[in-house]
């Protein structure tokens, strides 16, 4: 009888430490071919969690991460996904980090189930059209049906007027390539060849042979750990390349560690960045500064952006019901409604209680949500200074 | 930009396709040996070439901590000698209890094998890529500067030449050979006649591994770098050399590697423009002047076009594969048939 007794008192004890819980998923690709590029991403949702947490938590509840490894690859993010949503019952994912995984994880598992993906970084332009009749799938990077177009306008800027494009067979490099395949010619360059490459291969000579009888120039959409720096370095080993553009998934100090910094002066990458003048950003980068997180890194004030908005629009929908997570999105980002800034959870709970509208600014950005449930972003190009990549916002 | 013709075709074409070809082969070896004497695929063989190269980089690194730079290949040698270790280690614990059993459970097991160490390697060493030689390999010119190689190159393929020399003066002339080939054939009758089949296992191991060890160590060579998924991304066009060699054919894995390897590279050949490229030589032959216009038109626009789309690379070894299990099961030199 004493023993039935602890042990119901012991599950009730439990019961109550898991409801005073409000649980989201953060499947990111911590392993894989970019985990350089994720490790802070990583770091800044759990600086939005702590944030949260510090200033009395989710519907006074903790807020808790159930972090995952997606891997960058679309069978391991449903596998994580999966279990994040059946197992762990979570009210909502953040993080995919790269667009085949986000895709995925969202058609097969997260869509079904009704659980809303809000990604940090996926940009290709398929997610704007992924869903049907659901409103599920946000993301607080851009689309990249901007970034193409500002890399072919870099491109067109720097006095590049033929290229060859090599991208990767995956749903963010291809996605990319395509896009900036036709702004480039539609600015009037001559895309002199446009081939895909499979990633994680031991050699890519050949392809970079074939397509340096066309042109000095090549435009790389690839991960840097899935074949992109092997791309890179045999072109520059065979001379068939001098100049090269491409995007994020370049964009690591490994490449140049790898490569040489001496041996990457004619490479230029562009990537998802925040205007440094915006009031949210320096309200942002005070935050990260003082937490140690890079806060002008690929993706990583999308990554606390992310975490913070779903901490605010579970908030706001009053709930960590599953169903309630999409309007509570909505409503949290504006246009209308009193400016939130990062870290400011105690000010939005506030608000809210008093039947106030807010509107979360963020680091990375506005974070507004069209119909598609997309934002607008800034750019950046970069190119290495001194062993290090050196960004300058794109206008 | 450069003309993609002439020695074009063998620098940049032949030569990365025999670094290649020479990879898998030694890879090849190993899996066919395990094949043909143990009689079940080893998923995990990837791994251990994997194993070798990290445990070379290791050696490397301590080696640098004392002030020492050591070459690659040095830096090999113990590196070697624990992957045969581990290889041998990993056969007493996990595969032969199940020796006796069907082989689906020991080719399960492998699998499971093949997990564990993918998922060991970034525990100890973390899971981002790690540079194993920095910067760019310079090509060397020869035959006044006809002829580009990259010295990794020249030691990957001298390398090869030298363990396969080793390797079948080991399975034609000694005792351990012979044997070796006995049980491949008939294990039953192996035993029968007195050869203790354990031993037979052990030295499989040995070689397998040593093989295994020296292509993880060419392949960080020839990328510069190393990554967890490294040795199972070789794991396929590896297979599909041991079965179009004929499985349990060490030969046969060699000249498998090198069609696979070589297939590989040259179907990125623009190998259309270079029809062009004779029909404008022998239209200026004949003095036919429309016929050459026509001729370097085309061979303009399609120079930069592969034969087939490099994105396909995996798909050709796998074909190659399934044609060869199609129309002769048996593989090139005779192999066994499952």
């Amino acid at each position: 009888m004493k023993k039935t007794l602890l042990m119901s008192a012991a599950a009730l004890a439990f019961a109550s430490v898991a409801s005073a819980q409000v649980k989201v998923g953060n499947p990111m690709a911590v392993t894989g071919p970019i985990p350089d590029l994720v490790a802070p991403m990583v770091d800044a949702v759990n600086l939005a969690v702590a944030h949260v947490n510090e200033q009395g938590g989710v519907l006074g509840q903790e807020y808790v991460m159930v972090a995952a490894d997606s891997g960058c690859d679309p069978a391991a993010a449903v596998d994580a996904v999966t279990k994040l949503v059946n197992v762990d019952q979570v009210s909502a994912l953040i993080g995919p980090v790269c667009s085949g995984a986000t895709i995925a994880q969202a058609t097969s598992v997260a869509i079904p189930a009704g659980v809303v993906t809000l990604s940090v970084s996926a940009s290709s332009p398929a997610i704007s059209t992924l869903e049907e009749g659901t409103d599920l799938v946000f993301r607080t990077a851009a689309s990249d049906a901007y970034q193409g177009v500002a890399l072919a306008e870099l491109a067109m800027a720097s006095g590049i007027s033929d290229i060859a494009v090599s991208y990767a067979q995956d749903d963010y490099n291809a996605a990319l390539a395509a896009v900036f395949a036709e702004a480039f010619a539609g600015m009037g360059g001559t895309v002199t060849a446009n081939e895909a490459h499979e990633p994680d291969k031991a050699s890519y000579r050949s392809e970079v042979a074939t397509m340096g009888s066309t042109s000095d120039n090549l435009a790389l959409f690839a991960y840097y750990g899935s074949g992109g720096i092997t791309l890179m370095r045999n072109a520059l080993e065979t001379g068939a390349f001098s100049t090269f553009i491409g995007a994020d998934g370049m964009l690591a100090q490994e490449t140049i560690d790898q490569i040489g910094a001496e041996n990457m002066g004619n490479a230029t990458f562009t990537t998802s960045a925040s205007d440094p003048t915006r009031n949210a950003f320096v309200a942002w980068s005070a935050l990260a500064d003082a937490a140690g997180v890079p806060a002008s890194d690929p993706f990583v004030a999308n990554s606390y952006d992310a975490a913070f908005m779903m901490a605010l629009a579970i908030e706001a929908a009053g709930s960590a019901d599953r169903d309630a997570i999409a309007a509570g999105l909505r409503a949290i980002s504006g246009p209308d409604g009193e400016t939130i800034l990062p870290g400011e959870f105690a000010k939005a709970k506030e608000i809210l209680a008093a039947g106030g509208s807010i509107n979360y600014d963020g680091g990375s950005g506005p974070q507004d949500f069209d119909a598609n449930g997309d934002v607008a972003g800034f750019f950046s190009s970069n190119v290495v200074v001194d062993g290090s990549w050196s960004a300058t916002l794109l206008k | 930009m450069w003309d993609a013709f002439g020695f074009e075709f063998i620098n940049f074409y032949l030569i990365p396709g025999l670094v290649l070809g020479c990879i898998y082969a030694l890879g090849a070896i190993g899996i066919t040996l395990t094949f043909g004497i143990l009689r079940f695929a080893n998923f995990a063989h990837g791994e251990v070439m994997m194993s070798s190269a990290y445990l070379t980089y290791t050696f490397m690194a301590l080696a640098a901590s004392f002030g020492l730079s050591l070459v690659p290949l040095v830096a090999a040698i113990p590196a070697a000698v624990l992957t045969i270790a581990i290889a041998l280690l990993i056969d007493h614990f996990f595969y032969r209890p199940f020796r006796k059993s069907e082989t689906i459970i020991i080719v399960m097991a492998s699998f499971g094998m093949m997990l564990m160490v993918r998922a060991l390697v970034p525990v100890i060493w973390g899971p981002n890529q790690i540079t194993f030689v920095r910067g760019i390999t310079p090509m060397k010119p020869y035959l006044d500067g006809m002829l580009l190689v990259q010295d990794k190159q020249w030691l990957i393929v001298i390398g090869t030449v030298v363990v396969m020399t080793l390797f079948s003066l080991l399975m034609n002339f000694t005792r351990i050979g012979k044997a070796m080939r006995a049980v491949s054939d008939s294990p039953d009758l192996a035993r029968v006649t007195g050869i203790n089949v354990e031993t037979v296992i052990r030295a499989t191991w040995i070689i397998g591994g040593f093989c295994a060890a020296v292509a993880g160590v060419f392949l960080a060579m020839n990328t510069q770098q190393l990554s967890v998924t490294m040795g199972f991304r070789m794991l396929l066009p590896m297979f599909a050399a041991a079965i179009l060699g004929g499985i349990g054919r060490p030969v046969g894995a060699i000249v498998g590697g090198m069609v696979i390897g070589l297939a590989e590279e040259l179907i990125a050949y623009p190998w259309q423009a270079a029809v062009m490229q004779l029909v404008w030589w022998f239209s200026e032959v004949i003095n036919a002047s429309g016929m050459t216009d026509w001729a370097k038109a085309v061979h303009k626009q399609m120079r930069g076009t592969p034969l087939l789309s490099p994105g396909y690379k995996a798909g050709v070894a796998f074909g190659i594969m399934v044609i060869m299990l199609i129309v002769r099961p048996a593989g090139l030199f005779k192999g066994r048939v499952f």
